[in-house]
């Protein structure tokens, strides 16, 4: 036996935080994992997560890593639960937030609502100064209205300050000044500056970004610190690290001062543990595939590399243009489709799955807790690719008449019996999702067939052998311990930053050195912040990247730049480089000058991360994990006699095929006829898929 | 899985696929375009049609595209009907409206024939807004054209590209064609890009289910979209509406529209001779403004198709403004179609307040400038459509700072992204606090915008509309607030304008751009009072106006 290494995640959702400990034997590597739930307790979300850790039995003292995950932020802003925030614009320019960009997706809708800026105009002030697109300053900045704005903004009870002045990214120097200038006359207000968030162009989308930060700023920072004082008062001797939106965690202490970049850290660490098992496993090429209650996520990662991006919005669909927050964000797609999603027919008798869920209350109806709506769950028991008998682990009894009931009313507005429309509803929640998954591989040029897809959450070994199949993705692999996978990816996280920042100049030998010289001051700022923060600059992995385009163009093609230094002689390899991944994606290339708009550098520092061990694995049948067979409804393929699988009894080395269920307190995994699965010697399930 | 399967779940995933790949297809041109117009403002559209050019699906971007798709591709089939006219690989193309261009010359729709082995199952094509098409002004726009000659090269529907093969000469007369010949090809390029994204999944789609599945699934498609509009038409009023109005520039239009259970009838025959100047419109893109206020009228939440529009019948004149004879020029097209679509809400709405809004700035604002950037020496061309205010409902104020009716997932440029690419300062953009719009219901906000040029020898183009007849007001609500120009040259005499053609501009001139509010629903008197107080404490209303207006 060797030491024992204490790694704890702590989640706080909408309802419930969640823990989940895992006890490592160093030498070993055998681990021991803990799970516990308590409530969720807004507004003081620190005093769930120590509740948790008490529930849990965990000696703070010992832990030796702690992360965190929260939807606080989220939260906040779709619940309208922020503070108010005065802004102070460049002249000219405080109605951008609400002129926004004056797109209609919903576009023969005439009574479409736009979105209402979270700062009224009376709010919304303006200093002379100007910086121009090259950064240089074109007109002073003039402070000497601020002190009257504040009077006012004290006044009218403003509780954060936010300012954001055109081109800061090239120049934040009257940014800088102003911020200054605030917290010299009003110490005690919050004040967030665009420059320290976002270093990219396009107004609005930065002046929105820095008034929704400032907006979550007091609360999600009070919460924090409570949080710091909280596990140290407790014992807790580490460093608490933050999982950020772009796969990596970061220090509770930088996460307070921008708390924004919290935004997406629950469907990021899901994410960044089907890269890590990816790694693991040795397929570094991977369709991540995150089925909860009521969405589904999805992201690809080539060669172990997620995607960052910085264009992400909330509550932006179809109907409405959204909100958008310039920070980095895992590329990925969510679409309204998950196991509770309501089946509704319309009124010419299409059928449609989700967007709409039934929740937790009342749920499905086959929870009976007076759901009448049929659900994608409904369906997949009816069918019974769920066990009635071991409804949600055998917590529950399944409610067959609800869900009978409320599947017959669809299918009576189909003209369609019960079965079919079961089989309907599943065929269109999973077209629904085979359409998300071709938005994150097809659509950018990535063969999915060249893809392992890894599943997870609630619903993902439910639907994912049919979506795979669908894809003609060849392995399926589904985590060993599917319940507690997110948290496995916290903390099998980095520490990492992404800086992406505007840089325009042409992609030439003569740029060379400039393009170098920008890289490098993005690793120096990097290596001072994280110097600052106890991490020296040898623990530091940097990974640069360009943005590109055609001369002319808009939007960019982000490309690695591998192989040390940016020197003249490169140049035409990054172009080649440039016009190859642009013509995956969009068919063609162009004899046109190539421009770089802007470079993106990744920091990162591992902070001790947990070597997983390999089990011994001997063959065999699975027949000391079966546990029955029923009849399954696998729509398209049929109805077939499936052996059933009880999923703790699965060790490595077992071999089978399908038609089979895999069941699991926590889900259930469908394998279709004709596929073969097999347990990896980490207890992984793996399925490949002949088509 | 090769079995052909007619259930109504299959043709539903089909259908969703489809819209799925004209979304794909409006993505792609939108990342790999030039021109600012395409790739920011959007001004541009997909969709997939069937064999015979009817619109299967349409991707998002502008609703006045959606329209224009299907009268292009049958175009194409009616002048390639021969065999062998038409063979995988191939993309056509055509920007004329007399030619099933529909539009204006800028305009360049790019069709290609989809196949699943041999034969022809849909059509995938897109349309998109051109910087420079040639023709006798830069930007391919001005007021003073007389003829479509002068409005730039006319592509009347021809083949580009056999069986994947760029048609050489045909590529070169186009670039050559251009004043801003790299702009054009790229942008040209993106355009074939995206009709063969989409090519690619209908092939894989049909492959996969079958080619009698996928025809039956758009046929479906399409019928579903007829019933829809036609169990909607049935819940309008019926009868004969009128409406004669008149115009900035002194004409009168008339349009009678009836409705009855099953067909939605406009007739525009009443109408004045075609102009000598631009101000013109092809019969088709009339039917298109038709077809956009019958969708909004009838069923706004689904997505459009050829079904969609079967209810509808257009009466028009040949040789009157709204159904112009080669060889008029239509450059302006976009100003007189909004006019009529607006003549036609107008006429319904005071029949139907629940499903029409009052009047809203209902111009493109067109706003053409050009010159040279002083920091790269490169030439620009701005060509940007303006924000203004929506009109108010019963229960709502309308929208601030938004796109005109024409227009919808169409995104304004930032000004950070303005000086940079053209070189010009953008000194302000904030709302236009002009009186007008006040009711019960407030019109929203139009825009004020300053570019001020930073170089000598640049140009402005525009020609904007609703600037003496601002936007109406319904049920005692005011009329909202004019469109117009102020150029206040470094030097000399500020002018205030509607319209201008290639007017010089120097070194610090300012173009100011003001759009108007949206108008107003029900007497301001009847405001709640809470309302009126956060209106004044916003700036968005004078003391004054509050007192007098709203009585505050």
């Amino acid at each position: 036996m060797g030491q024992t290494v204490i790694r704890a995640a702590t989640d706080v959702g909408g309802t419930f935080t969640d823990l989940v400990c895992f006890e490592i034997d160093s030498e070993t590597g055998q681990s021991h994992v803990r799970t516990a739930k308590s409530s969720t307790t807004p507004p003081d979300y620190e005093q769930g997560v120590l509740d948790v850790l008490s529930r849990g039995d965990v000696d703070l003292a010992a832990v030796g890593f702690l992360a965190h995950g929260t939807t606080v932020v989220i939260n906040a802003l779709t619940e309208r639960k922020g503070v108010k925030v005065g802004l102070i614009a460049t002249e000219g320019f405080r109605d951008t937030l609400e002129i926004a960009r004056g797109n209609r997706p919903d576009f023969f809708n005439l009574h479409y609502v736009k979105p209402k800026p979270f700062v009224p105009r009376y709010l919304r002030r303006e200093l002379p100064g100007r910086i121009s697109y090259l950064g240089q300053e074109t007109a002073r900045l003039d402070l000497d209205p601020l002190p009257g704005i504040l009077d006012d903004f004290r006044a009218d009870g403003v509780e954060a300050v936010a300012i954001c002045f055109l081109h800061s990214y090239a120049n934040s120097s009257h940014e800088e000044a102003a911020e200054a200038e605030v917290r010299r006359l009003w110490p005690e207000i919050p004040v967030v500056s665009s420059h320290s968030i976002a270093r990219e162009w396009r107004e609005y989308e930065r002046t929105n970004t820095t008034v929704l930060s400032a907006y979550v700023q007091p609360a999600a920072e009070r919460y924090l610190h409570r949080l710091r004082d909280g596990l140290s008062a407790r014992g807790f001797r580490g460093q608490p690290y933050v999982m950020q939106s772009n796969c990596g965690i970061d220090s509770l202490e930088s996460a307070a001062r921008v708390p924004i970049t919290m935004i997406e850290s629950g469907p990021s660490s899901g994410i960044w543990a089907a890269a890590e098992l990816g790694r693991l496993i040795g397929d570094t090429n991977v369709i991540a595939l995150d089925i909860g209650g009521t969405t589904a996520k999805c992201a690809l990662i080539e060669n172990g590399n997620v995607r960052i991006v910085t264009d992400y919005w909330i509550e932006r669909d179809r109907k409405s243009a959204g909100y958008p927050v310039m920070v980095p964000v895992v590329d990925l797609v969510e679409i309204g489709n998950g196991g509770g999603s309501i089946a509704w027919v319309d009124e010419f008798g299409k059928l449609h799955v989700g967007p709409h869920s039934a929740g937790a209350v009342p749920g499905p109806a086959s929870y009976g807790k007076g759901g009448t709506d049929a659900t994608t769950t409904d369906a997949n028991l009816w069918l019974g690719r769920i066990n009635k008998d071991y409804f949600c682990g055998g917590e529950t009894e399944a409610d067959m008449g609800a869900a009978g009931k409320a599947i017959a009313e669809v299918g009576a507005k189909l003209g369609v019996g019960a079965d079919e429309a079961a089989r309907g509803i599943v065929r269109i929640a999973n077209n629904n999702m085979v359409n998300a998954l071709k938005l994150v591989s097809l659509n950018r040029g990535f063969d999915p067939r060249e893809f392992t897809m890894v599943a997870f959450g609630g619903g993902g070994g439910m639907h994912s052998v049919a979506l795979a199949q669908e894809l003609g993705v060849s392995k399926l692999v589904i985590p060993a311990d599917a319940s507690v996978f997110s948290a496995w990816g916290m903390i099998m996280s980095d520490l990492r930053r992404d800086y992406i920042s505007t840089h325009l100049m042409e992609l030439s030998e003569a740029a060379a050195a400039d393009i170098e010289n920008a890289l490098a001051a993005t690793e120096k700022t990097a290596k001072a912040q994280f110097g600052a923060e106890g991490v020296s600059p040898e623990r530091l992995a940097f990974q640069r990247f360009g943005k590109f385009r055609y001369q002319n163009q808009e939007h960019t093609t982000e490309i690695e730049l591998e192989g040390g230094p940016v020197v003249p002689a490169g140049i035409d390899a990054i172009r080649e480089r440039f016009q190859a991944a642009y013509e995956r994606e969009y068919t063609y290339r162009l004899n046109a000058p190539v421009e770089m708009v802007g470079i993106h550098v990744t920091a990162t520092a591992e902070v001790g991360r947990v070597q997983m061990k390999r089990r011994e694995a001997t063959r065999s049948d699975g027949a000391a994990a079966v546990k029955g067979v029923r009849a399954v409804d696998y729509a398209l393929d049929g109805v077939h006699e499936a052996t059933i699988y009880e999923g703790p009894r699965l060790a490595p080395g077992m071999e089978f095929s399908g038609p089979a269920i895999i069941e699991d307190p926590g889900s259930t995994v469908v394998v279709h006829p004709g596929n073969a699965v097999r347990i990896d010697g980490y207890g992984n399930i793996i399925i490949e898929i002949r088509n | 899985m090769e079995q052909t399967r007619n259930d109504p779940i299959t043709l539903e995933i089909i259908q969703n696929s489809l819209q799925a790949a004209a979304d794909e297809m409006f993505a792609a041109m939108r990342k790999t375009a030039m021109s600012s117009i395409i790739y920011e403002v959007l001004d541009m559209g997909t969709g997939i049609l069937d064999p015979k050019g009817e619109i299967a699906s349409s991707g998002a971007g502008i609703p006045a595209f959606i329209g224009v798709l299907d009268k292009s591709v049958k175009v194409i089939i009616e002048k390639f009907s021969q065999p062998g006219d038409v063979q995988p690989g191939d993309v056509f193309a055509t920007n004329d409206p007399y030619y099933g261009g529909v539009t204006h010359l800028n305009d360049i729709v790019v069709m290609m024939p989809v196949y699943a082995g041999d034969r022809l199952i849909a059509w995938t094509a897109n349309i998109a807004h051109h910087s420079d098409v040639g023709g006798m002004a830069p930007g391919s726009l001005t007021g003073e054209a007389v003829s479509i000659i002068q409005e730039g090269l006319r592509l009347p529907a021809v083949k580009i590209i056999e069986q994947g093969e760029p048609i050489a000469p045909v590529m070169d007369v186009i670039r050559v064609n251009s004043r801003m010949p790299d702009v054009l090809e790229g942008d040209l390029w993106a355009a074939i890009a995206s009709v063969r994204i989409g090519a690619r999944r209908l092939t894989a789609l049909a492959e996969k289910y079958g080619t009698a599945t996928f025809a039956a699934a758009i046929e479906s498609f399409m019928e579903f979209g007829e019933r829809a509009s036609l169990a909607a038409l049935a819940q309008l009023p019926q009868g004969l509406f009128e409406l004669t109005e008149e115009q900035d520039n002194g004409q009168f239009y008339n349009v009678k529209i009836g409705i009855s259970k099953d067909r939605f009838t406009v007739d525009l025959r009443d109408n004045p001779d075609q102009l000598a100047g631009p101000l013109n419109a092809s019969r088709d893109g009339v039917m298109v403004a038709a077809q956009m206020i019958f969708k909004s009228l009838t069923d706004p939440y689904t997505p459009a198709n050829g079904g969609s529009f079967r209810p509808i019948e257009l009466l028009t004149r040949e040789g009157s403004v709204f159904h112009a004879k080669e060889p008029a020029p239509l450059g302006f097209y976009y100003e007189l179609e909004l006019r009529v679509y607006d003549v036609m809400w107008r006429c319904l709405a005071k029949h139907m307040p629940d499903r029409l809004a009052a009047g809203h700035f209902a111009s493109v604002c067109g706003t053409f400038i050009g010159g040279i950037h002083p920091d790269t020496g490169r030439q620009y061309t701005v060509i940007e459509p303006q924000l203004g205010g929506w009109g108010a409902a019963p229960g709502a104020d309308g929208n601030t700072a938004m796109f005109c009716g024409f227009h919808g997932e169409t995104y304004n440029c930032p000004a950070e992204i303005n000086e940079a690419r053209n070189g010009l300062a953008v000194d302000r953009m904030e709302l236009n606090t002009a009186p007008g719009g006040e009711g019960k219901f407030m019109g929203g906000r139009g825009i004020v915008m300053d570019y001020r040029v930073r170089s000598e020898s640049g140009f402005l183009t525009a020609g904007y509309t609703r600037s003496k007849f601002p936007a109406w007001g319904v049920a005692g609500g005011h009329d909202g607030s004019p469109n117009y120009i102020e150029f206040i040259p470094r030097e000399g005499e500020r002018q205030s304008f509607a319209g201008v053609s290639g007017l010089a501009t120097g070194k610090d001139d300012v173009i100011r751009v003001f759009t108007g509010s949206g108008g107003g629903f029900g007497d301001p008197r009847e405001r709640e009072r809470s309302k009126v107080e956060q209106d004044l404490r916003d700036g968005l209303i004078s003391g004054a106006t509050a007192r007098e207006v709203f009585g505050l």
